[in-house]
């Protein structure tokens, strides 16, 4: 532990230990579940791990006088890493309780403080246990246009340049050095970059302290105190998320949990909302570099789905054909003009549903045929066909209940004015007269457009005259609605 | 009993082998026959027989549509920027929901990939011909937002170039793949990426291999941008270098690093002298 605590503008230190009875630590760790704790102390164990999560061992000199204390130790300290792993990996195989595992970590084997690396880590394991426990906005990175020194002054560095034809790169350490330049000096960060297990992502863990030092000094400080759980929110934990080859940035809301802390935290609330809104400020600026800077423009798209994100803000060719365009998107179809035998079927028509009924089974294409039907129930059977047909146009393969790539929530306001038969865009014009409602609709659900699609499949909405943004090709989950189109998107897809 | 049921699940097995072999026999006799009857009916005589034949509508329908769907791959074929009609199925769509379709094709490793599709439509009420992006596949690594700004701009610009338009677009998009291209090219001349290959090898040639590798003395190159103008390079004594490249491949800018500062000599090894960096793959693939 170090002596002088010197207040620097320095991010914290990896290798900084947070005593082990710091609530944070009982909290971060008692997230997780016993088989995730298990595995992230063997990772811990690892040997790039090691020197930056060091466990609490016995030292070989001092067997002898410190035997006797030790002997009511109830996790008594191992030798070496080596035992250590493998008692944990004993563990794993072993049926228990978590709060043994817990014990263990937090009295025996680090019992002199863990590293806010270890903090990290276990926060990490967190987020790839409960992937949708963040909610994530996608912003994009738009270049600014380029304008002389002396204008710089003036602060009329504003306009976007839209004709620019620079991807906005980006490189890790550049871009954490250029950040940590942001932060103010009495807020100490700690930064952790980590690849996401599956996903094509670059994550980084903002972990920020409201103290002026950069060492345990910072961390104790007032760990008695019921404001030391204060600045251990998890509302200070910001993730940023950078997709692989995408100009976008994803950033995670921090959750506010309750009104609990109105009196104790003094309005944590609106201070985590201006220590995001510093980091959201440094974020651009961090990513600019000289003569080419960028600035974060939002794309309305926020979901607690990862998968869904980089779907609609990621590397791949889906991110503006959504819907029934996602039929031009799909990368496994074939599509190449050598191949002349096949003659294009379009996918809705008799011979491509022959096709693909084919492929089933036998068994599960032939009861509906014998079957002798009344003329009513026959009519039935085909409208139903019809509805299948309509929502597999409008939607193609997308939002498919279990395709594990759902919004949670859609918020849309119309800002078209009534017209009792329906028919307003026949008079787009005249409507300025026209009585406006005020109409917000909220979509609320696991897999908000699959439930549209099932709608639409049980025929209780009319497929062919649900507008566009109900089928989700918009990729927002926040939008006006004008002329029956979300606005400011006006079909675009730009 | 037992030597009953031995044979009895051998029996079956023979079966569900015979099985396999004729379902396999039935798809591609399938294959066999669409191909037969794609090209018969697209043959001039088989048009001549069917003009005058009674009864043969059907047959007709379906000779003109392969004969559309074969011109149809000429041209896709040939002019790689295409075009079609697609009808939006939104009831609210502006111009009641009429796109245009560009269909760009991208060769790449003497393939035809999937190809970009850029579907435009027309939603300016005061200016009818003025076209905008509505929906498109390119990946975020071509700048389409760029491109559309500057040849497709709104309706208070006089006229838009959906051709200047079209052939940017797809020069960006060629460009890319070669660049990725080039860097799988790069790897395959440093000996790199064939672990799969370098498996199925026996030990003697792995080591050879290993060996190449190490005479080469690289062990990584990444294209580290989305663009895949920048690679990154690694050395096995721990050099890294940087290699920045135009549009079109030229060399820009490399810079290697060791553990003395900058390492000039790494980067006139790897260069020599080259200006484009498919002579740097044709000189790591010589000296290999």
């Amino acid at each position: 532990m170090a002596r002088i605590s010197i207040p620097t503008s320095a991010r914290l230190p990896s290798s900084l230990r947070v005593d082990a009875s710091h609530p944070a630590v009982a909290k971060i760790l008692g997230h997780l579940s016993r088989a995730s704790l298990l595995s992230v102390a063997l990772d811990w164990l690892d040997e790039k791990n090691l020197p930056l999560a060091a466990p609490y061992l016995r030292r070989s000199s001092d067997q002898d006088g410190a035997d006797d204390d030790e002997d009511d130790d109830l996790n008594p300290p191992a030798r070496s890493p080596a035992e250590l792993q493998r008692l944990y990996s004993r563990l794993q195989a072993r049926k228990g309780s978590k709060r043994d595992v817990m014990d263990r970590i937090i009295e025996g084997d680090w019992r002199e403080g863990l590293s806010l690396y270890q903090l990290a880590m276990a926060d990490l394991q967190y987020l790839h246990d409960h992937p949708t426990s963040q909610k994530w906005s996608a912003y994009r990175i738009v270049p600014l246009k380029t304008q002389s020194a002396d204008l710089d002054q003036d602060g009329a560095q504003t306009a976007v340049d839209k004709e620019s034809l620079t991807i906005p790169r980006f490189h890790p350490s550049t871009f954490l050095k250029a950040l940590q330049a942001q932060v103010l000096p009495d807020v100490k960060a700690h930064y952790n970059f980590d690849r996401h297990k599956d996903l094509p992502l670059l994550l980084l863990r903002i972990f920020v302290l409201d103290s002026p030092y950069s060492t345990s000094l910072g961390l104790a400080n007032g760990s008695g105190q019921s404001t030391a759980g204060a600045s251990f929110d998890t509302s200070r934990t910001i993730y940023i998320a950078f997709p692989d080859a995408s100009p976008h940035i994803y950033i995670s809301k921090p959750q506010t949990f309750g009104t609990a802390g109105f009196g104790v935290g003094g309005g944590g609330g609106g201070e985590s909302k201006s220590l995001r809104n510093l980091i959201f400020e440094g974020i651009p600026k961090a990513l600019s570099r000289p003569r080419q800077r960028v600035t974060l423009k939002s794309t309305n798209l926020s979901t607690r789905n990862l998968t869904e994100i980089l779907d609609r803000r990621g590397a791949a060719r889906t991110n503006c054909a959504g819907g029934g365009w996602s039929i031009y998107a799909d990368e496994k179809a074939k599509d190449t003009p050598l191949d002349i035998v096949a003659l294009p079927t379009p996918p809705l028509s008799d011979r491509g549903s022959d096709e693909e009924n084919s492929n089933l089974p036998k068994t599960q294409q032939r009861p509906h045929k014998k079957r002798d039907l009344s003329p009513a129930s026959r009519g039935e059977e085909r409208a139903v066909k019809r509805a299948k047909v309509v929502a597999q146009a409008r939607f193609a393969d997308t939002a498919r209940p279990d395709d594990g790539k759902g919004v949670e929530r859609v918020d849309i306001v119309i800002e078209d004015p009534f017209s009792p038969s329906g028919t307003h865009e026949q008079s787009p014009h005249g409507a300025a007269s026209g009585w406006r409602p005020n109409v917000r609709l909220t979509f609320h659900g696991p897999h908000v457009f699959a439930g549209v699609r099932q709608l639409v499949e049980c025929g209780i909405i009319d497929g062919e005259r649900m507008p566009g943004w109900m089928t989700g090709e918009e990729g927002v989950t926040v939008g006006a609605v004008k002329h029956g189109r979300i606005r400011g998107h006006k079909g675009s897809g730009v | 009993m037992e030597s009953e049921l031995v044979s009895a699940s051998a029996s079956t097995l023979a079966l569900d082998d015979g099985i396999e072999n004729l379902q396999a026999r039935v798809s591609s006799l399938k294959k066999q026959l669409r191909v037969q009857t794609s090209t018969l009916i697209a043959a001039p005589s088989t048009r001549e027989l069917l003009s005058g034949a009674p009864r043969a509508g059907k047959l007709l329908a379906q000779a003109a549509a392969q004969e559309a769907h074969n011109q149809q791959c000429l041209y896709r074929a040939c002019a790689s920027i295409t075009t079609f009609r697609v009808q939006d199925p939104d009831p609210n769509a502006v111009d009641g929901g009429a796109a245009l379709g560009l269909r760009v094709e991208v060769v790449s490793r003497a393939k035809f990939l999937r190809p970009y599709y850029v579907l435009l439509n027309r939603p300016y009420p005061n200016a009818s011909r003025h076209l905008r992006v509505h929906r498109h596949t390119v990946p975020p690594c071509i700048p389409l937002a760029g491109l559309a700004a500057r040849h497709l701009p709104p309706p208070p610009a006089p006229d838009q170039g959906l051709a200047r338009f079209a052939r940017s677009l797809r020069r960006e998009i060629v460009r890319y793949h070669h660049r990725l291209g080039v860097v799988a090219d790069l790897r395959k001349a440093a000996g790199l990426g064939r672990k799969k290959k370098r498996i199925a090898e026996d030990e003697g040639g792995e080591e050879e291999q290993e060996e190449e590798r190490q005479a080469r003395g690289l062990i990584n190159i990444n294209p580290a941008d989305a663009e895949a103008k920048q690679l990154s390079i690694e050395w096995v004594d721990g050099r890294t270098g940087r290699l920045v490249l135009g549009d079109d491949g030229e060399i820009l800018k490399f810079v290697a690093v060791g553990d003395n500062g900058r390492d000039r000599d790494a980067v006139r090894e790897l260069l020599g002298g080259a200006a484009r960096v498919d002579e740097v793959v044709e000189r790591l693939a010589s000296s290999g």
